[in-house]
């Protein structure tokens, strides 16, 4: 590397494609980054803001045999920063480990002694200050980014060899199942939340309702990670920042609090609707229509009036 | 064979108070997460399937003892406690020290140890990364699926945007698992009276953590503002409008609140023939 | 094993099935519900050596049980000694007003002592979560085994249909026992089961109580209520209910007040209202929106009260089982009277001692167990009940509930109101005009009032 930086951004590329929350955190480094796995050069093109990107092509994600080779580029870099994605999220505790220094994880600001950390799902916040150097990751959707402007300067780094490191073998990538891509696309979107499941009905048959709704309208459903850990509907129908990420144009939410993690995945909706008991919640604040009323009860009467057999 | 699986034992209903952001946690809401149940019932399956027995274990106060019992009952062959700090205090701590605590603390190296995929309060999902990192073991974390076929450990890992990845994961290794879809099953009422009585060790490993990790002063959760790209306009004044949106039509947010759900729901479907969603 | 009959939830065990098999534990005891009754009767008969095993839905004792608010702890005095010093209280109640109140009015009967604000104390504001895990804890021990998470769905019964013991919601879910008692609380499934309750009118005897709890720092609530320390308030209304039997009332905590109304169930249904619009209401009855005023919402939740007293109580003991606590209806919930947590602790540690007893001896049948009425009738427990029996009947009537909250603050206000120029009206006068205007006869109050008599008597 031709001299060492103070900050940089880890970017696990797979095919040419970038990690949720990638240009944020090249952004939080300054624009600084260093892009390691396959098609890095693809993906560069693709981050507006880097600046300075030194381009790894290192073959499949294997974080163990990956941190190793890692350490021994940055250990003088003082600050690293990873994307919260799932990549970030299993590689960034490997390097922190490996260099020995502390992993501030989740982070939703990187500070000028640390970092301002979310904590209890992101009701509460910690701020951490270490002296020395660290390693961290930032929650995509925490902060935006904006165009560095100049063409970004790329220059290919070498990886030492990997070692013996144990790591897991992958058998294949999977595309996204029908479910998801639909959701992806979909241009209408009814969300499952929490709320939803206060009723005569439970999760499973309200979120089957909700579905038989929808599509009256035309619309796909998707939920909340609330919802899907609970197994009300399959995980591939989750929106967020560990879901799917979505482009509606239409979205009504049922019972959703409205999550930074929810959000981060939602795009940018011209008609929102939020059925919410809470009108103060940071949903129905999104919504261009706010309806403060029992979630499953509204969906019952939607049932009735649309005739949709509940 | 020997799977752990590792529990966490935290506030599952803690309230965050939104001015201070002082954390209150009650033992009695305290326990194991969706994610560490789903956890301890894939450590369950494993050790079943490969003929094993089952631990487990958690680094925790005295109280977690209770999560510990409930294990038991389920059906765990045996259950450890490692004296710790009392999660929740100790939140701004990265999951080092409590990787390095287990490791220290577990009688032998487990063949497998499964966790849940993030904490309810720390939520990071890094303590199992780190536990990998000191068993020398393999890793595959964010699991929707964990399996064994033909004797051999087989994972499906969530990536982003709706992609997932089949895994080959060869011993030793740590897993996290989400909870979507894994229940941990129902203990036999002879097992809970049984692990009511049941003395549930504890060791205190010395020296373990290294006490670098950080700690900090709580806050309530505040987005922060977010960059923006810079608008398209030649002038600046037609910038800032851009950028403020003054000029661009908006509907208000309204906020109604319906006497009756047939009112809300008419609400709802007025909403939509406006915009033209229904006819 | 065959079933009971259609519709019932009980099993009959065969006489293999009686000869203990290993795989079916044993208890002297099984108490099921772990709310102040189960936890007093668990207490007092692992007391008396016997093995004992608690049973409770809730993931923890007191995870989802409801009251208002006061506890009054005089009957721990002989099963916890000493238990002011431990018991986890809120505040202790040093003032106690009744307020009868129209929508627009409110009279108000104050009164305060010191006394209560020291050992022995009289009442206390406790959340239920706190007194009832406390409680349990006691009887834990003492050497009961508490069991949570655990419903139970059903009776084990022998062949001549006495109890045995009890069927679970969980795998391998029997519980053998010499000694059921059930204290599953209102509506008691479990006395049914047993067919201990006379006749199938229970709703007629059921008020539905919904509470809130809203939260206002400790120094704002000590300065509206006049309080310090840990002295706290209890206030009782009548009134305040659209007319619905029912009442409503006002309690201190820490730093929290509790704020409910009950409602005959019944009325509530011909009303065709909400029970929360009446809560709604009662917070913007001027006399009430000052004192919560700022308070934010904590917590909102709605139970059930056996409220018929006396007269609607089901036998209490059966062949190998007894029933305590709301489950038996021993709760008194007449306007200015709110108890039930007492009354199910005496219930309860009697329960304890009558299966002690009956075991001790070797009749666990109905017989044997008849120990416990009379230990009830001779206590508090049973006294009180009889001698209130017809209390309910007149606070809830219709008089008390739509004409005399009017009739008493129209004649207080017309005592007030200075009408000059016009004299002042002499009291019968203002009573007549009051009771004419308020629709009461007087035939009819001077009867009520001797009811209400013979009732404190
Ligand atoms: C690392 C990480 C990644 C995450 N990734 C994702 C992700 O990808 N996607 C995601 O969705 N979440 C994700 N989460 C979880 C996220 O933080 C929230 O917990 C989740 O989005 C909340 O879902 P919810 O709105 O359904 O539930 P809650 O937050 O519990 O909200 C329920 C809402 O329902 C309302 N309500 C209650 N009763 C009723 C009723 N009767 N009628 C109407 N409304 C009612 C309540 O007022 C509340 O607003 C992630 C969290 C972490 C830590
Ligand atoms: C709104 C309201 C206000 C009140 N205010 C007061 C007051 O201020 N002061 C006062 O003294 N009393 C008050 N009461 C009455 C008081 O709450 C009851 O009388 C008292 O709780 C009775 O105690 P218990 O142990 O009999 O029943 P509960 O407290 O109801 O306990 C029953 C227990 O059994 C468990 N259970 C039920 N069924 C099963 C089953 N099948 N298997 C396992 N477990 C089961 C339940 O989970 C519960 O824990 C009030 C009641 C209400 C609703
Ligand atoms: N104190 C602990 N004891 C045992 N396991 C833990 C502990 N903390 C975290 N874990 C495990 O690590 C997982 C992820 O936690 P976290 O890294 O805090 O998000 C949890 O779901 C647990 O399985």
């Amino acid at each position: 590397m031709n001299g060492p930086v103070h900050t940089i951004a880890v970017i696990v590329v797979r095919d040419g494609v970038l990690p949720l929350g990638a240009d944020e955190t090249v952004a939080e480094a300054g624009g600084e980054a260093l892009l390691v796995g396959t098609g890095v050069k693809e993906a560069a093109g693709e981050l507006v803001s880097l600046r300075n990107g030194r381009l790894a092509e290192n073959g499949l994600f294997a974080p163990g045999r990956w941190a190793r080779q890692l350490a021994a580029v940055l250990s003088r870099t003082e600050r690293i920063l990873l994307p919260s994605s799932p990549d970030g999220r299993d590689l960034a505790p490997r390097l922190a480990a490996g260099l020995g220094r502390p992993l501030l994880p989740g982070a939703i600001r990187v500070t000028g002694d640390g970092a301002e950390l979310a904590r209890w799902d992101d009701r509460a916040c910690v701020r951490l200050a270490v002296d020395g150097p660290f390693v961290a990751t930032l929650r995509p959707g925490a902060r935006g980014a904006a165009p560095a402007g100049e063409p970004a300067v790329l220059t290919e780094l070498a990886l030492p060899e990997p070692d013996g490191t144990p790591d897991v073998t992958v058998l294949e990538v999977l595309d996204p199942e029908p479910g998801t891509v639909d959701l992806a696309e979909a241009p209408r979107i009814f969300g499952a939340g929490a709320g939803l499941g206060h009723g005569e009905l439970d999760g499973p048959a309200v979120v089957g309702l909700l579905g038989r709704v929808a599509s009256v309208v035309g619309a796909s459903v998707g939920a909340t990670r609330v919802v899907t850990d609970a197994g009300w509907t399959g995980y591939q129908r989750q929106i967020g920042t560990t879901g799917v990420v979505v482009k509606p144009e239409l979205y009504v939410a049922f019972g959703i609090s409205g999550a930074a993690q929810h959000i981060g995945g939602l795009g940018a909706p011209a008609h929102v609707v939020s059925i919410n008991i809470d009108p103060s919640c940071p949903m129905t604040a999104m919504a261009d229509l706010g309806i403060v009323a029992d979630a499953q009860a509204v969906l019952l009467e939607l049932a009735r009036m649309l005739e949709v057999r509940s | 064979m020997l799977v752990a699986a590792a529990l966490r034992w935290s506030d599952q209903r803690a309230s965050v108070d939104p001015l201070t952001g002082e954390v209150r946690t009650d033992a009695r809401t305290s326990g194991a997460s969706a994610a560490d149940r789903a956890a301890l019932e894939h450590a369950l399956r494993l050790a079943e399937a490969f003929g094993g027995r089952c631990l487990a274990v958690t680094v925790g106060p005295p109280a977690a003892e209770e999560m510990l019992r409930e294990a038991l009952a389920a059906g765990a062959h045996e259950v450890l406690r490692i004296e710790g700090p009392e999660p929740g205090r100790t939140v701004g701590e990265d999951g080092h020290d409590t990787a390095r605590l287990l490791a220290a603390g577990l009688p032998a190296r487990p063949d497998i140890v499964v966790c849940g995929d993030r904490s309810a309060d720390r939520g990071t999902g890094g303590t199992p990364a780190f536990l990998a990192h000191e068993l020398g073991a393999c890793q595959a974390l964010g699991l929707l699926e964990l399996s064994v076929e033909d004797g051999r450990l087989r994972a499906l890992r969530r990536l982003d945007g709706g992609r997932r990845e089949r895994l080959a994961v060869s011993l030793p290794a740590v897993c996290s698992v989400e909870p979507a879809g894994t229940l941990l099953r129902r203990a036999p009422l002879p097992a809970v009276l049984a692990a009511r009585r049941a003395e549930v060790p504890a060791v205190a490993p010395v020296d373990a953590a290294s006490g670098h990790g950080p700690d900090g002063v709580v806050r309530p959760y505040r987005p922060r503002p977010r960059a923006l790209p810079a608008p398209a306009g030649a002038e600046p004044h037609q910038r800032l409008l851009a950028l403020t949106g003054a000029l661009v039509e908006r509907t208000p947010p309204k906020v109604l609140r319906p006497p009756t759900p047939a009112e809300a729901a008419r609400e709802l479907l007025d909403y939509l023939r406006e915009r033209g969603y229904l006819s | 094993m065959t079933h009971a009959g259609p519709g019932s939830k009980s099993v009959v065990l065969g006489e293999d099935e009686l000869t203990a098999t290993a795989a079916t534990p044993v208890f002297d005891v099984v108490v099921v519900g772990a709310g102040p009754a189960g936890s007093a009767a668990a207490l007092e008969a692992a007391r008396a050596g016997l093995s004992v095993a608690l049973v409770e839905r809730g993931p923890f004792p007191g995870a989802k049980n409801v009251y208002g608010g006061v506890v009054y702890g005089r009957v721990l005095d002989e099963l916890i000694p000493r238990w002011w010093e431990r018991m986890p209280v809120q505040r202790w109640v040093t003032r106690r007003s009744t307020m009868v109140m129209t929508p627009s009015q409110a009279l108000t009967v104050d009164f305060r002592t010191e006394d209560w604000g020291r050992p022995p104390y009289n009442g206390a504001t406790a959340f239920r979560a706190d007194l009832d895990g406390w409680l349990a804890e006691q009887a834990v021990e003492a050497g009961a085994v508490l069991v949570t998470s655990t419903v139970v769905t059903g009776l084990l019964k022998d062949a001549s249909g006495a109890v045995a013991g009890v069927r679970t919601d969980r795998p391998d879910g029997d519980l053998r026992a010499r000694v059921v008692i059930a204290c599953d609380g209102v509506n008691s499934f479990l006395a049914k089961e047993a067919g201990m309750f006379p006749d199938e009118h229970q709703a007629e005897h059921l008020t539905l109580g919904v509470k809130q709890t809203l939260a206002l720092p400790r120094e704002t609530l000590e300065e509206r209520f006049a309080i310090s320390g840990r002295d706290g308030v209890d206030i009782e209304m009548l009134g305040c209910t659209r007319g619905i039997p029912g009442g409503g009332f006002l309690y201190t905590n820490l730093e929290s007040i509790s704020l409910g109304v009950v409602l005959g169930l019944t009325g509530v249904r011909e009303a065709k209202t909400r029970p929360e619009e009446i809560l709604a209401e009662l917070k913007r009855h001027p006399a009430i929106a000052p004192l919560i005023r700022g308070g934010e919402q904590i917590e909102y939740s709605a139970h059930l009260i056996p409220e018929g007293g006396y007269r609607s109580m089901p036998e209490l003991a059966g062949d190998g089982i007894l029933i305590a606590g709301d489950a038996a209806a021993m709760c008194l919930a007449a306007g200015i009277w709110l108890e039930g947590v007492n009354f199910a602790l005496g219930a309860g540690m009697y329960a304890g001692r009558a299966a002690a007893a009956a075991i001790g001896a070797g009749d666990t049948s109905r017989r044997g167990l008849a120990g416990y009425r009379k230990m009830l009738e001779s206590s508090f427990v049973l006294a009180d009940h009889r001698r209130l029996r017809d209390f309910p009947g007149l606070v809830l009537s219709d008089r008390m509930q739509r004409n005399y909250p009017g009739l008493v603050c129209d004649l207080v206000q017309g005592m007030f109101q200075v009408d000059n120029p016009r004299p002042k009206p002499g009291l019968r006068r203002l009573l007549r005009r009051s009771a004419k205007d308020n629709g009461v006869r007087l035939r009819d109050l001077v009867r009520d009032t001797w009811t209400g008599m013979r009732g404190l008597r």
